[in-house]
């Protein structure tokens, strides 16, 4: 294997992480929304195309004109899309309790809310997004790297470890991690569920929010963003074991490089093909997805 | 005249049968017979999903799948070889049959959420091969120049003529879903969906069945793909993608779930309502979200289950209601456990 193969190799791998994390921090939007209320929210892909039209009408000056820098319209993007989501949770609270066909069927007709409100809004044409860091891809060891790229992978690993952190120290965090385990000992032991439960699920919609404004400038930004991500980041969340924090970033990340690594070496046409047939053997063989799932299903 | 109720039944369905046969020559124009003869492939389409779904409960969304398969299989036969559809419509409803029972072999080892992934990954799979295969399917040009039935030397062509060959397959489809959900398997199958173990315990084979009523849903479709093929002469990959699934989703559950009157109401109406809300535009599609929502939320039963639940409650025997041998309340609450 020559000194090319290996870098093109490296290359597509780091290309697989970027976009694997992308579909980490959705797959962490469906986990946190699963193990707290057991809702396996469909309209993901459309709350992580809201989030990032939310942080990019910024930087794009389409609001009044102003231009604002990344990070702010970054950090606007994940706030306003967290009080979203505070709404959303009200909607969807409801539709925890039912069948997950209805599960299914409530929560994409949710999400057929979203995108045409998101056309009539901000028109059906989407538009590309101007790059906060310069195009020019930066060499490390003869491979070439989008700082972009960098960027989006840097970012969501600060906010994976970020999570972690929140829900094994901070005392919300705890308590939504109670929460997410025995609904009913917790509300026993004084933990506000349904806060939890809403905080949970907003912080669901600011990963996708934070996820969406990162891609902005490797993607084409528009309306029908939305669907193709939220199935490949419920593909990573259930690959990774249904409700897992762990599992999701795994799932993503496992799914990206598989999608990139095919998309690659094997065929650019079949791309989505192979990861979904990798992930119908995987599932075949560990039902419960590679970490496993947290809630187990009572007989 | 001993029994009158005989009599009422007789002239409604005279007035049904007259209805039906009559509508093509009163529509006032094709595309309405055009609209109507779409919404027949949806309550084929439909009846097996609830076959599968809402009897069985498996959960699939490989529909738009299966479907493909039956239109697939009509076309390349019928523009490579000239097959008529009188031949094409068994084959295509075996190949689809035989793709049902395929996707079906991961679900006996996966469930619930896990197993709705499967099958979208398996039908995406199924959807990207005919986008792909171009040297077979012609890639997303699609297959053009399908031939339109003829029978007994008379063209079956134009949608007033198609409209009696659909309305032929739908009853007969209808009459056998019937009579699978009266007999062994249906009972089967319910018992499969409301509790696996007991009816395992009991002594139902639930492997053989989950795979029989997966395959059926796809003999259903495959013949749906057939007409669909030969109806509109042209198909491209675009139409059997994951959303015409999430489509037939939504009108069974609408009409109602576990219920194969539901496949009725939910087919016919939802391309026609939406036919009749076109030109409103993106807010017509913001509505039918909301009233997806207000459905799922408010009705689980669907149109069927609120009908049962007026009749329950008001002692009105509906015409078309059969005597309440099969206990209702189980048919309409379709499955509601906890995730």
């Amino acid at each position: 294997m020559n000194i090319n193969t290996v870098s093109i190799f490296l290359q597509t791998i780091v290309g697989g992480i970027g976009i694997g994390s992308l579909y980490a921090l959705v797959a962490l939007g469906y986990s946190m929304q699963y193990r707290s209320m057991g809702l396996v929210n469909f309209a993901q892909g459309s709350i992580y195309m809201i989030g990032t039209y939310f942080g990019i009408i910024w930087y794009q000056g389409m609001v009044m004109g102003l231009q604002v820098p990344y990070p702010i319209a970054f950090l606007i993007g994940i706030v306003l899309n967290m009080g979203l989501g505070l709404i959303l949770e009200r909607i969807f609270r409801p539709l925890a309790n039912l069948d997950l066909m209805l599960m299914l069927l409530g929560t994409i007709g949710l999400g057929y809310v979203l995108d045409n409100m998101a056309i009539i809004t901000w028109g059906a044409e989407g538009f590309a997004v101007k790059s906060p860091l310069p195009n020019t891809p930066i060499i490390i060891g003869g491979v070439a790297l989008l700082p972009q790229m960098l960027l989006l992978i840097g970012v969501s690993a600060i906010l994976m470890v970020g999570l972690t952190v929140f829900l094994s120290k901070a005392k919300i965090g705890k308590a939504m991690r109670a929460a997410a385990s025995d609904r009913e000992t917790a509300s026993a032991m004084g933990i506000p569920v349904n806060t939890t439960n809403a905080v949970s699920f907003a912080i669901g919609c600011g990963l996708a929010a934070a996820a969406g404004i990162l891609a902005a400038p490797i993607v084409y930004v528009n309306p029908a963003m939305g669907g193709p991500v939220g199935l490949k980041g419920f593909a990573a969340f259930i690959l990774g074991g249904a409700g897992s924090i762990p599992g999701a970033i795994v799932g993503g990340l496992v799914f990206g490089v598989l999608e990139a690594v095919s998309a690659g070496f094997v065929s650019s046409a079949y791309t989505k093909g192979i990861a979904f047939v990798v992930m119908v053997v995987v599932l075949m063989f560990r039902p419960g997805g590679i970490v496993g799932e947290v809630t187990v299903d009572k007989v | 005249m001993k029994n009158p109720s005989i009599i009422i039944k007789g002239v409604w369905v005279a007035i049904g049968t007259l209805a039906l046969v009559a509508f093509p020559l009163v529509a006032p124009n094709r595309y309405v017979v055009h609209i109507v003869n779409m919404a027949g492939l949806y309550i084929l389409l439909s009846l097996g999903l609830n076959l599968a779904m809402g009897y069985c409960g498996q959960i699939n969304l490989a529909l738009g799948a299966f479907w493909g398969v039956g239109a697939y299989t009509a076309a390349l036969l019928n523009t490579h070889f000239g097959v008529p559809i009188w031949v094409n419509l068994p084959i295509g409803m075996v190949f689809a049959g035989v793709v049902g029972a395929l996707i079906a072999l991961p679900m006996l080892k996966v469930r619930s959420h896990y197993l709705a992934l499967v099958t979208i990954g398996l039908a995406e799979t199924i959807n990207i091969i005919l986008v792909n295969e171009t040297w077979l399917t012609q890639g997303p040009l699609g297959i053009s120049g399908i031939q339109m039935p003829t029978l007994f030397g008379i063209a079956i062509d134009g949608d007033e003529r198609f409209y009696y060959l659909i309305l032929t397959c739908v009853l007969i489809g209808f009459l056998v879903a019937r009579q699978i959900v009266r007999h062994r398997i249906g009972r089967s199958f319910i018992a499969i969906r409301d509790d696996e173990v007991a009816a395992k315990a009991m002594g139902v084979n639930a492997a053989y069945y989950q795979i029989l009523a997966n395959s059926i849903a796809g003999v259903y479709c495959g013949a749906a793909g057939v007409l669909y093929a030969h109806l509109n002469t042209y198909i491209s990959p675009d139409i059997f993608e994951f959303k015409s699934a999430l489509y037939v989703l939504t009108m069974t559950l609408v009409g109602g779930m576990g219920s194969l009157a539901g496949s009725f109401v939910g087919g016919l109406g939802l391309p026609i309502t939406q036919e009749l809300l076109r030109g409103i535009g993106n807010w017509e599609l913001v509505g039918y979200g909301i009233a997806i929502m207000l459905v799922v939320l408010f009705f689980p039963g669907g149109v069927i289950g609120i009908t049962r639940r007026l009749q329950e409650s008001s002692g009105i025997r509906w015409p078309w209601a059969r005597k309440p041998t099969v206990e209702p309340s189980q048919l309409e609450e379709p499955n509601v456990s906890g995730p």
